[in-house]
């Protein structure tokens, strides 16, 4: 039985051979998005796009001449589980990671991809993202302080609101926005009377707007999430507080309607493009390809931006014809004006998109949105 | 004034959601000497589930007084049943068990029914619709009441006077209170304590079951770890009540929602639970069996 360790040690090649021949032959693509919990819907839809750009990359033969895999982690929106998802996907050999949702979760992991060569493109907004200038991330969003210099300039020189109230969660983006927006209304000469903080998720903020009640303010500027926002909104006309609701880019939500109820007609929003109005023909086409595979369409912008960012890595993947993380990403730095489903797609030396555009939505009576700005 | 009238009207409604809640802890706690931890998940499950009865019973939108009731009605009878089990499944086969076996039961029983919340519902928040009640507005000197929360404010302590006058005034409440102080001596008086433990449960999650709607009602979005949170604050006001003691729970539960209601309204929201644990503190330091827990030698 001489032959038996033999046959053991070409089996035990063979099968190396095999695992390594085959994973030579697949590019993995992560996704670190909230797959459940309170943002699931938000993190579903950056999966379910993801899946279906790789999908079609597929079928039109890969990338360069490989297969691609989607690996997807779920990180509930959760710091501490979005270092968890880092580590795995890092684990799993990713070339790139798209996500995550909320910019609390994409930081938590920023650092974990950057040790590991591992590009992130993220739809996270908060400026702190980019000021690390980590070559592996790529924001294809933007930046809250454009939003905020944006929503100043509206709330002040369009609206002429004279007394506007800020309001934020806790999270390190909706605070972030807070301040930059309380910056940028003081810099265009408006009033900033009160600066107010909610705690996201305990679904009763009366007391809080009882106190805004008393100082009769002419606009409340919310910068967190949707989940908290719609409730606010609801219970700011419950209490018969006369001002105008405008609402940051994360209340772009369909559940921002439902939970305010009759409450939503009025509302203010102020976002990127949302998908339905996106002038491109891409968008359109994504639309069409995305409501035919789901049965439903993206809950908001933000899954198209995350899909942008990963279409903006295959791009540059498929011109430098290479899959070296750095290479990749020196070409994305110099690229202008990719045609993305949101927009034209150039980034900074930092890793910011640049260019973006907003819009301000009204809600109207029958819950679909309005453009309303200039 | 006003804004502090109303800070109050905010707080007395919130208040008595937690009233409710932790007359459900308090009762099971003064016959039984155990903590429900699975009360909180239970109202959480009641919120879920009258949601589901309302959109397969008036789906097509007829909103009406009838269709309120039934919804609260099969919901409270459901979660009674569901109680009723958890006291046979989980706490009667442990009942002789050291008390700690049965607290830790307790917490398994409320994360099974959490999961089971999220695995039958799903992990999104589901949404109320917003015209159960009437969206009346009252305004009474600048002080703003709506229906919903005149509707939480009367049927709560309708709920509560009712309950009082239950246990302090009727045969059964009488053997409910002797199995309190002695369950050994009450089986002797021929007392059926199997029966009379079954009646607190029924009776504690129904009332569990009417915060739980209230609660999708008035807030419209419930998910379903919202549980814990609601538990834990309806916990601190039994506690603060005195627990085990029918009136501190509902004192407990008003109180809490006025002392949340004034700190975030002059301080800040963010403190509003660091000096509500302040406040547990405090209590427990001052007057250990809670503000009305020395008054009631006996516990209900």
């Amino acid at each position: 039985m001489r032959i038996l360790p033999k046959v053991a040690a070409s089996v035990a090649v063979c099968a190396l051979l095999v695992t390594a021949g085959s994973a030579a032959d697949v590019v993995k693509i992560g996704v670190q998005a909230p797959i459940t919990g309170k943002y699931a819907n938000e993190g579903q839809s950056i999966d379910n796009g993801v899946r279906l750009v790789i999908e079609q990359l597929n079928a039109n033969g890969g990338l360069l001449g490989k297969k691609v895999e989607v690996v997807s982690c779920d990180d509930e929106g959760v710091a501490q589980k979005a270092a968890i998802c880092a580590r795995k996907l890092v684990n799993e050999g990713v070339l790139a990671v798209i996500g995550s949702y909320t910019s609390g979760a994409t930081e938590a992991a920023q650092t974990t991809y950057y040790r590991n060569k591992t590009l992130q493109t993220s739809d996270g907004t908060s400026d702190s993202l980019t000021k690390h200038k980590y070559w592996t991330f790529f924001r294809n969003s933007f930046q809250n302080s454009a939003q905020a210099d944006f929503t100043a300039k509206y709330l002040v020189n369009e609206k002429g609101y004279k007394k506007i109230v800020v309001i934020s969660d806790y999270s390190s983006y909706a605070v972030g926005l807070a301040n930059s927006a309380v910056k940028a209304i003081k810099a265009e000469g408006g009033n900033v009377i009160y600066q107010g903080k909610i705690k996201s998720g305990t679904q009763n903020f009366t007391a809080v707007l009882t106190k805004i009640k008393s100082m009769k303010p002419d606009a409340i500027y919310f910068s967190g999430y949707y989940t908290d926002g719609g409730l606010l909104r609801a219970q700011q006309i419950q209490l018969g507080i006369k001002a105008d609701f405008i609402g940051g880019d994360s209340n772009d939500n369909p559940d921002f309607i439902k939970l305010a109820g009759k409450s939503a007609e009025g509302t203010l929003l102020v976002n990127f493009p949302t998908p339905d109005f996106l002038p491109y023909d891409a968008a359109k086409v994504f639309m069409k390809d995305y409501t035919a595979k789901y049965g439903k369409a993206p809950s908001s912008v933000w899954a198209l931006m995350n899909v942008d960012g990963l279409n903006a890595i295959l791009h540059a993947a498929k011109e430098t014809n290479s899959l070296d993380t750095k290479k990749i990403s020196d070409y994305l730095h110099t690229l202008r004006d990719f045609p993305g489903i949101t927009g034209p797609i150039s980034f900074r030396e930092d890793g910011e998109r640049i260019n973006t555009k907003f819009n301000v939505y009204e809600i109207q009576a029958n819950g679909k949105y309005k453009i309303i700005n200039k | 004034m006003d804004i502090f009238l109303q800070q109050i009207v905010n707080g007395l409604t919130v208040g008595s959601l937690y009233a409710l809640v932790a007359l459900g802890y308090t009762m099971v706690y003064g016959v039984m000497k155990l903590i429900n931890f699975a009360h909180g998940d239970l109202v959480a499950l009641s919120a879920f589930a009258g949601l589901t009865i309302y959109t397969s019973m008036f789906a097509d939108g007829g909103t009406s007084m009838v269709a309120v009731i039934t919804v609260f009605m099969f919901t409270a009878a459901i979660i009674a049943v569901v109680g009723v089990l958890l006291e046979r499944l989980a706490y009667r086969p442990l009942r002789t068990a050291p008390r700690l076996s049965a607290v830790v039961s307790a917490l398994g029983a409320g994360l099974v029914i959490q999961n089971a919340i999220m695995l039958i519902w799903g992990p999104n928040m589901k949404i109320f619709p917003s015209d159960l009640f009437p969206s009346t507005v009252y305004d009474i000197n600048g002080v703003v009441v709506t229906f919903t929360q005149l509707m939480i404010l009367l049927f709560s302590s309708v709920l509560m006077i009712a309950l009082y006058l239950f246990i302090n005034k009727t045969k059964m409440g009488t053997a409910i209170r002797a199995v309190a102080i002695d369950q050994d001596a009450a089986k002797l008086m021929g007392i059926n304590v199997n029966r009379i433990i079954m009646i607190i449960f029924i009776i504690g999650s129904a009332l569990g079951a009417v915060a739980g709607l209230f609660i999708g009602i008035y807030y419209r979005g419930i998910t379903f770890d919202m549980g814990w949170m609601y538990g834990l604050s309806a916990f601190v006001a039994a506690i603060i009540g005195g627990i085990g003691n029918i009136p501190g729970a509902m004192f407990g539960g008003l109180m809490l929602g006025l002392f949340n209601a004034l700190i975030s309204g002059y301080i800040s929201s963010a403190w509003a639970e660091t000096f509500t644990f302040m406040l547990l503190i405090v209590v427990l330091i001052f007057r250990p069996t809670g503000i009305l827990g020395e008054k009631v030698a006996e516990k209900v």
